[in-house]
């Protein structure tokens, strides 16, 4: 029976496991070929093995690191902001929600919609003569920015991403929220915590693991941006909005530089597997053993 | 205690005020994109404002007229189809993964990490390569290999959701099942399924939408014939002759955005759960 059992399991995953070889492992071999390769398009089937010179290339390129850096002064600034709005939101709206659940549905929208039409609707919104944007401040203060120029794009971005994904933080924080227990609350009360003592003694320490993930997530999507920096702008005036997944792209389609373009990719998994190490290690600490 | 009680109205007004100008904010440029779809050309160079002065649909008709160089209902279908296809078989991979790990363990200490792990790493790490495979097996701009993506995307999830909802099931059907001779396969099918069917339709919903909103891969791995919604609304901005149609372009956002949005709304309630268990569970 245990032998069987341990055979059931093993035929029950296997087709999921064939599918993320398939699609994750073998292309993970492909790119560890191809980033110590000598290879263009020319010679994709039969790259040239040169040793670590792609990695050298990436590693000293200040594009890559300008990427880098976008990357995550983008998602650490982002996810700040994010938390702290969908904290704000969600402690001080929660009544609302508690009496009409439904309510929460029009704040949930904005993540239903494609970041990369929302980067081709702001093209729209911010344009300088049929922009509803520059309309208004133009109405009220007689001028505005050039939002994609060098000096307005990082911030209109990081409003951009900002306005869409604090709904995320928001639902996450919420739930947390809402799932303190009144007991704990009702006993605060009675030892005389209220109001703002209570928030930040009792709700705001509950609420920490929730913060932490809302965190986590939100600065690894931000992290890795794409869809709506690629529609709005590109690479943006003079590479300043180069993220590190645009960086890899444009080496690949652009440049034709295969080998950069996928040592640089290996650097990213090598950064991503450092980040989540450390996090796990975290987590495992802070939770008590069961 | 009696200025909370008199001051409860007050908070009360000011909550609503605070969710409508969120709902506006947050909701702004689909609310811009949709004023912008129903102004004619002329109205939207003369008047950028929210005000619409002649609401039209013309733009809506627009897009169909120019199908032959800009075919919407081509790239709606794709999406539809490779979205369809996309979170069906994510589901059908990953439902006996998941309940493998569930209830014999097999492959929890590896697969469920892995692909957990796999949400926070940036996809485009594996876009090239998986581009130059497509290139060899002939997967490149099609509905299929758009498809398989859309699953590969959605596999994290769907696994964490169904993993914690099958161990949360009570044991004793199953094994009353078992008894009575019925198999692993038959058992998952016929008594695990339709046990979980508020989580599995849930979270295809959820699959869908993220399916229908990919961009990258659609972006890599289709030049024509599978061009999803995604990509293709991007095409209506290309700036031609008299440069670009903002009415028309507009039209063209919000008929792309309607699915989601609408799925949204009517479903809310198991998307935001879903997405809660994702991240917490994650």
């Amino acid at each position: 029976m245990e032998r069987q059992t341990i055979l059931q399991g093993r035929v029950l995953i296997t087709p999921l496991t064939a599918f993320l070889i398939a699609l994750l492992g073998f292309p993970l071999l492909l790119d560890l070929l191809y980033s110590v390769s000598q290879v263009g398009f020319e010679n994709i089937r039969a790259p040239e093995i040169s040793g670590l010179g792609n990695y050298a290339k990436a590693l000293a390129d200040p594009e890559f690191w300008a990427a880098a850096w976008f990357s995550l002064r983008f998602g650490l600034i982002v996810a700040s902001i994010q938390v702290v709005a969908g904290l704000v939101l969600a402690i001080f709206l929660a009544p609302l929600f508690a009496a009409r659940p439904w309510l929460i549905a029009f704040l949930m929208l904005p993540m239903m919609v494609a970041p990369a039409l929302v980067g081709l609707m702001y093209r729209l919104i911010l344009h300088e003569f049929v922009g509803v944007v520059p309309y208004y401040l133009l109405e009220w203060y007689g001028d505005f920015p050039a939002f994609l120029g060098r000096q307005w794009v990082f911030t209109t971005l990081v409003v951009i991403e900002t306005l869409q994904w604090t709904p995320f933080a928001l639902l996450i924080l919420h739930s947390a929220y809402a799932a303190i227990s009144p007991d704990v609350r009702e006993a605060a009360a009675l030892d005389g915590a209220t109001g703002l003592r209570q928030l930040v003694s009792i709700d705001l320490p509950l609420m920490l693991p929730a913060i932490g993930v809302t965190a986590f997530i939100r600065f690894i999507d931000s992290f890795r941006v794409f869809d709506n920096i690629y529609t709005l702008v590109g690479s943006g005036a003079g590479g300043s909005t180069t993220s590190m997944s645009i960086y890899i792209y444009q080496a690949f389609f652009k440049v034709g530089d295969i080998g950069l373009a996928v040592a640089a990719s290996m650097l990213l998994l090598a950064a991503s597997f450092v980040v989540l190490w450390t996090i796990n290690r975290l987590t495992a600490r802070r939770e008590p053993a069961p | 205690m009696n200025q909370t009680l008199s001051s409860r109205p007050v908070m009360s007004a000011l909550r609503w005020l605070v969710f409508a100008v969120a709902v506006l904010v947050l909701n702004f440029p689909v609310i811009a994109t949709l004023v912008t779809s129903l102004k004619s050309d002329a109205e939207i160079s003369s008047n950028a404002s929210l005000i619409i002065e002649h609401p039209t649909l013309d733009n809506y008709a627009a897009i169909f007229a120019m199908a032959d160089r800009f075919d919407i209902l081509h790239y709606l279908m794709n999406s539809l189809v490779a979205s369809l296809i996309g979170s069906v078989l994510a589901i059908a991979l990953a439902f006996p993964a998941a309940y493998a790990m569930a209830r014999f363990k097999t492959g929890r200490s590896w697969l469920l990490p892995l692909a957990v792990n796999l949400r926070a790493v940036p996809l485009i790490i594996f876009a090239i390569p998986i581009y130059l495979m497509y290139q060899q097996v002939g997967l490149l701009d099609t509905r299929l290999g758009l498809a398989f993506i859309f699953a590969l995307v959605n596999i994290p999830l769907v696994l964490v959701l169904f993993t914690s909802a099958i161990a949360e099931l009570p044991f004793e059907i199953e094994e009353a099942a078992r008894v009575d001779g019925a198999s692993t396969l038959r058992l998952i099918w016929h008594v695990v399924l339709p046990m979980s069917l508020n989580v599995v339709a849930a979270s295809s919903v959820l699959a869908f939408i993220y399916s229908w909103n990919e961009f990258l891969f659609g972006l890599m791995l289709t030049t024509s014939r599978a061009t999803p919604i995604s990509v293709g609304a991007s095409f209506f901005f290309a700036a031609s002759g008299g440069g670009v149609r903002w009415g028309v372009a507009a039209a063209v956002m919000i008929l792309a955005t309607l699915p989601p949005l609408l799925l949204g709304l009517l479903m809310y309630r198991q998307i935001g759960r879903s997405m809660t268990a994702g991240a917490v569970k994650g």
